[in-house]
C-alpha cells in the first residue's frame, strides 16, 4: 500500500480564527458597555437600540455564538483534519460554513437592537434566523462526518467524540427550544407556555453551556494540550470516562436554574441531583488535563501557552465545582438572582472558553503561517493582564452578589424587612460594579493587544494554505479474532454508530425530564381565575420583551418570607399557563415584577418609564421615553390573538375582530386616568400597552387564591 | 432498614432513585468496558494527537 499524499485546509481555519478575534472584540466592548450602563445609565446614550435590555442579548450572543462559535469552528477544523489525517470533505461545505455563520452573527447584530427577540435567553433570535442556524448546523454537520468517512484513521481520538456529542446534541437542543409559532416575519411566540416553557428553556440554556461551551472545548483541549505540551493525555481510559459521563449527566442539570419556582419538585430534585454528580466528570477532564502536564511544568513557566492552558484549566475546575455548590438550595436560595451567578458564569467564560481560545490562537496562527509569533512579550502581557481582569471582573461581582443577596434576605429583630426599598441594595453594590467594569476593560485590552500581535505574526509569515501532509490509506478491514475484539474499541471506528449512542444517551435524561411537564396535566395545577390578556395586555407583554425589561426583572417570586413580604403571594404554576413564552428571567438587577399590578398608579409607571430616577432617585434604570413618542403597532393584533388560540389561550371564536376594538378601549381608559393626573398622552401610544401589561401583573390570583386541578 | 425506606418514600423520591439507578448501571457499563480495554490500544490512542503526519499502520486490522 502507497502513502497517499493530501493537503490540510488551513485557509478555513485562518478565517474562522480571524472571525473569533474580531467577534471577540465586538463581544466584549459591548458587555463593558452594558456593564458600564448598570451605574451609569446614561452610557445607552439616549438611544433605544443600546439600551441594556436589548443590547444585553446582544452580548451574550455574540461572545457564545461568535466568539466562542467561531473559536470552536477553527480548533475543530484544525485538529478534526490532523487526527483523520484527511482533508475537509468539502471546500465549499466549509465556505458555506463559514459565510453562513458569519452572517446570522450579522442578523443577531442587526436584529437584537431592533428589539426583535423571542425573550429565551441564549436562544433569542427569532424563527428566520433560528431555522438559518438548523441550516449551517447540518452543513457543519455534514461536513464534519463526510471527513470522518474519508479519513485515513481508523479509530476515532477522543477529541472527536466530543465533536460529535457537541453536533448532535446542539442539534436536539436548538429544535426543541426554538418550536415557535411565527405571527409575522420577525415575531413568533413559543409554542410551551409557562413552567413547561421554563422547564424547556433552562434545559436548554444549561446545556448550551454544556454542549457549546464545554464539550468541544474539552475536545479541543484532548487535542491541543497534548500538542503544545508534546505528551499524550495523561490517562485516555479517565478520558473515556470522562466523556460518557459528562454526556450522560449534563443534560439532567437544567432545573437547578429554576430552584424554588413552581417547576415541579421531583425536576427540582432531579436537576440538583445531577448538578452535584457532574463533579466528578468534570474535575476527571480538569485533573487529566492538568496531570497531562507532568513532568512539563518547567515548559509552563516559560511556555504562555501553556500558561493560558493551566489557568483556562484551573477556571473550568472552579466553575464546574461552584456551580453544583450553586445547585445546592440552601446556598441557591442566596446567590440565584444576583450578580453571584455573573460571577460564575465569567469566571468559566472569561478563563475557560476565553483562554484556551487564546492558546489556541497563539499556538496555530505561528503555525499555519510557518513563522514565529511576533511578540512573546506582548503574549506575557496578554496573559496577565487577561488573568488580573478575571480577577478584577470576578471577586467584586461575588462580593456584590453576597452583599445584595443577603441584604434582601435581613430582617430587623422586629420581624420587618431591614432593606425593605430594593433600590438600596442596588446603590450598596455599585461601587462593585465600576470595578467589575474595569476589570472587563481591562480583559478587553488584553484580547486587543493579542488582535495586533496576531496580525503582525500574519504580516510577518505566510498563510500555507494548503498544507501538505502524507498518511497510509485505510486498509479493508477484517474481522478482528474473538479474543482482541472489544464493543468499545470497534464503536471507536464506527462514526454513526457512535452519534446514535451519544444520542440516546443524552435523550434517557431528556425524555425522563421533559416528558411528564409537558405531558401531565396535574404538574401544572390550572387556576380558574387565571384568564388570558386583553389584546392591550397581550402588546404591551411584547413591548415588555421588546425592550428586554426581563433581563433585569424577574416575574416569580420565590416561597421566602423574605420575597412574599417584599413582593406578595408566591408564584403558582397555574398563573402562567397562557405565557407564551414565560418571563421568570434569571437575575434581578431591579426588583421582581410578578405582583406589580396595581401597587403603583399609571401615572407612577408612566413618570417611571420617562424618567426612572424622578420616582427613584439613585435607579439604573434606563430613560423609555421612546415609549411616549412611538405609536402602537395595532396591525397585528388579530394575528396574535390567532396565534395564542392556536397554542391554547382560550379566546373566543371571532375575538380577533374586535380585539382592535377593546384594545382602543381600555387604551383610552389609561389615557383618560393620566389625564387626571396632569399627563397628556395619546391612547395609542406604546407607553399606554405596557401600563396596561405591568398593572395586570399578578392580579389574577388576588381574585381567586385556590388552585383547582 | 431496606424496609422502612421503601415503605416511606413518596413517588417524587422513587422517580429520583430510578433517574439515579440508571446512571449508576450506565456507569457500571463504562467501568467493566475500560477495565477491559487493551493496553497497546489505549497507548496508540493517547498517542494519536503526536503523530498526525504520518499514519502508523493498524497492526490488528491488516489483512
Amino acid at each position: 500500500m502507497q502513502l497517499e499524499k493530501f493537503y490540510y485546509d488551513n485557509k478555513i481555519v485562518r478565517n474562522f480564527g480571524i472571525a473569533t478575534v474580531i467577534w471577540g472584540i465586538i463581544g466584549m466592548t459591548v458587555g463593558l458597555l452594558i456593564a458600564i450602563q448598570l451605574y451609569s445609565p446614561g452610557a445607552n446614550m439616549g438611544n433605544q437600540y443600546t439600551s441594556f435590555g436589548r443590547i444585553r442579548p446582544l452580548h451574550t450572543n455574540a461572545v457564545i455564538f461568535a466568539f466562542v462559535g467561531n473559536a470552536i469552528f477553527m480548533g475543530v477544523y484544525y485538529s478534526l483534519q490532523r487526527l483523520l489525517k484527511a482533508r475537509m470533505f468539502s471546500d465549499a461545505l466549509s465556505q458555506i460554513h463559514f459565510w453562513g455563520w458569519q452572517l446570522i452573527i450579522i442578523s443577531a447584530v442587526i436584529t437584537l437592537p431592533l428589539g426583535f427577540t423571542t425573550s429565551h435567553e441564549y436562544a433569542e433570535l427569532e424563527w428566520p434566523i433560528d431555522i438559518a442556524i438548523t441550516l449551517i448546523w447540518v452543513v457543519f454537520g455534514i461536513n464534519m462526518f463526510g471527513t470522518i468517512f474519508k479519513r485515513r484513521e481508523r479509530h476515532l481520538y477522543v477529541a472527536i467524540w466530543f465533536y460529535i456529542a457537541t453536533f448532535v446534541t446542539i442539534a436536539v437542543l436548538h429544535i426543541v427550544n426554538s418550536v415557535e409559532l411565527p405571527v409575522s416575519a420577525f415575531k413568533s411566540y413559543m409554542v410551551y407556555a409557562g413552567v413547561q416553557d421554563a422547564l424547556v428553556q433552562w434545559w436548554y440554556g444549561h446545556n448550551a453551556v454544556a454542549f457549546f461551551l464545554t464539550t468541544p472545548y474539552l475536545g479541543m483541549m484532548y487535542y491541543f494540550l497534548p500538542k503544545m505540551a508534546n505528551r499524550p493525555v495523561y490517562s485516555y481510559k479517565l478520558s473515556i470516562l470522562h466523556f460518557w459521563a459528562l454526556i450522560f449527566i449534563y443534560i439532567w442539570a437544567g432545573p437547578h436554574h429554576l430552584l424554588y419556582t413552581t417547576l415541579p419538585g421531583w425536576a427540582q430534585s432531579l436537576g440538583v441531583a445531577f448538578s452535584i454528580m457532574l463533579i466528578a466528570p468534570s474535575w476527571g477532564g480538569m485533573i487529566n488535563g492538568l496531570l497531562t502536564l507532568r513532568g512539563a511544568w518547567d515548559k509552563v513557566r516559560d511556555d504562555v501557552v501553556l500558561k493560558f492552558m493551566v489557568v483556562g484549566l484551573t477556571a473550568y475546575g472552579m466553575a464546574t465545582f461552584e456551580g453544583p455548590m450553586l445547585s445546592l438550595k440552601q446556598i441557591n436560595a442566596v446567590g440565584h438572582f444576583t450578580d453571584w451567578i455573573i460571577a460564575h458564569v465569567h469566571v468559566g467564560a472569561l478563563g475557560w472558553n476565553g483562554f484556551l481560545t487564546f492558546a489556541i490562537l497563539y499556538w496555530v496562527i505561528p503555525r499555519i503561517y510557518k513563522t514565529e509569533l511576533y511578540s512573546k512579550k506582548m503574549a506575557a502581557f496578554h496573559f496577565w493582564i487577561g488573568t488580573l481582569g478575571i480577577l478584577f471582573y470576578a471577586v467584586p461581582m461575588y462580593w456584590a452578589g453576597f452583599t445584595q443577596g443577603l441584604m434582601l434576605k435581613e430582617f430587623t429583630p422586629e420581624g420587618m424587612l431591614k432593606y425593605p426599598n430594593f433600590l438600596e441594595t442596588t446603590m450598596r453594590i455599585i461601587p462593585m460594579h465600576v470595578v467589575r467594569s474595569v476589570g472587563g476593560g481591562m480583559y478587553l485590552l488584553g484580547v486587543i493587544v493579542m488582535a495586533f500581535n496576531l496580525c503582525k505574526t500574519a504580516l510577518k509569515g505566510k498563510l500555507l494554505a494548503n498544507e501538505a501532509a502524507e498518511a497510509m490509506p485505510l486498509a479493508p478491514l477484517t474481522v478482528e479474532p474473538a479474543e482482541k475484539a472489544h464493543w468499545h474499541r470497534a464503536l471507536e471506528r464506527k462514526p454513526i454508530q457512535f452519534m446514535i449512542l451519544s444520542l440516546l444517551v443524552i435523550l434517557i435524561g431528556t425524555f425522563i425530564e421533559l416528558m411528564p411537564t409537558l405531558t401531565i396535566s396535574s404538574n401544572i395545577p390550572t387556576i380558574a381565575s387565571v384568564k388570558p390578556y386583553t389584546p392591550l395586555e397581550l402588546q404591551g407583554r411584547d413591548l415588555y420583551i421588546r425592550e428586554g425589561c426581563s433581563n433585569c426583572h424577574s416575574q416569580t417570586v420565590r416561597p421566602f418570607r423574605s420575597e412574599t413580604e417584599r413582593y406578595g403571594e408566591y408564584s403558582k404554576a397555574g398563573e402562567f399557563v397562557y405565557d407564551h413564552p414565560f418571563l421568570w428571567g434569571s437575575k434581578r438587577t431591579g426588583p421582581d415584577l410578578q405582583r406589580e399590578g396595581g401597587k403603583y398608579g399609571d401615572s407612577w409607571h408612566y413618570n417611571h418609564l420617562m424618567d426612572p430616577r424622578l420616582m427613584s432617585p439613585g435607579s439604573i434604570m434606563p430613560n423609555y421615553d421612546w415609549l411616549i413618542s412611538q405609536k402602537l403597532d395595532t396591525s397585528l393584533t388579530a394575528a396574535k390573538i390567532n396565534a395564542m388560540r392556536t397554542l391554547g389561550v382560550p379566546y373566543a371564536p371571532g375575538y380577533e375582530k374586535i380585539a382592535n376594538r377593546e384594545l382602543a378601549a381600555q387604551a383610552k381608559g389609561i389615557s383618560d386616568n393620566l389625564y387626571k393626573d396632569h399627563i397628556k398622552v395619546k391612547s395609542d401610544k406604546e407607553i399606554i400597552a405596557i401600563i396596561a401589561y405591568i398593572q395586570r401583573l399578578g392580579t389574577d390570583i388576588k381574585a381567586n387564591k385556590t388552585p383547582n386541578k | 432498614m431496606f424496609r422502612q425506606f421503601t415503605e416511606h418514600i413518596s413517588e417524587n423520591q422513587g422517580y429520583l432513585l430510578f433517574s439515579l439507578g440508571i446512571f449508576l448501571v450506565f456507569f457500571i457499563v463504562v467501568t467493566i468496558m475500560l477495565i477491559r480495554l487493551k493496553k497497546t490500544h489505549i497507548e496508540y490512542m493517547s498517542d494519536m494527537p503526536l503523530n498526525d503526519t504520518i499514519s502508523e499502520p493498524d497492526q490488528i486490522e491488516q489483512p
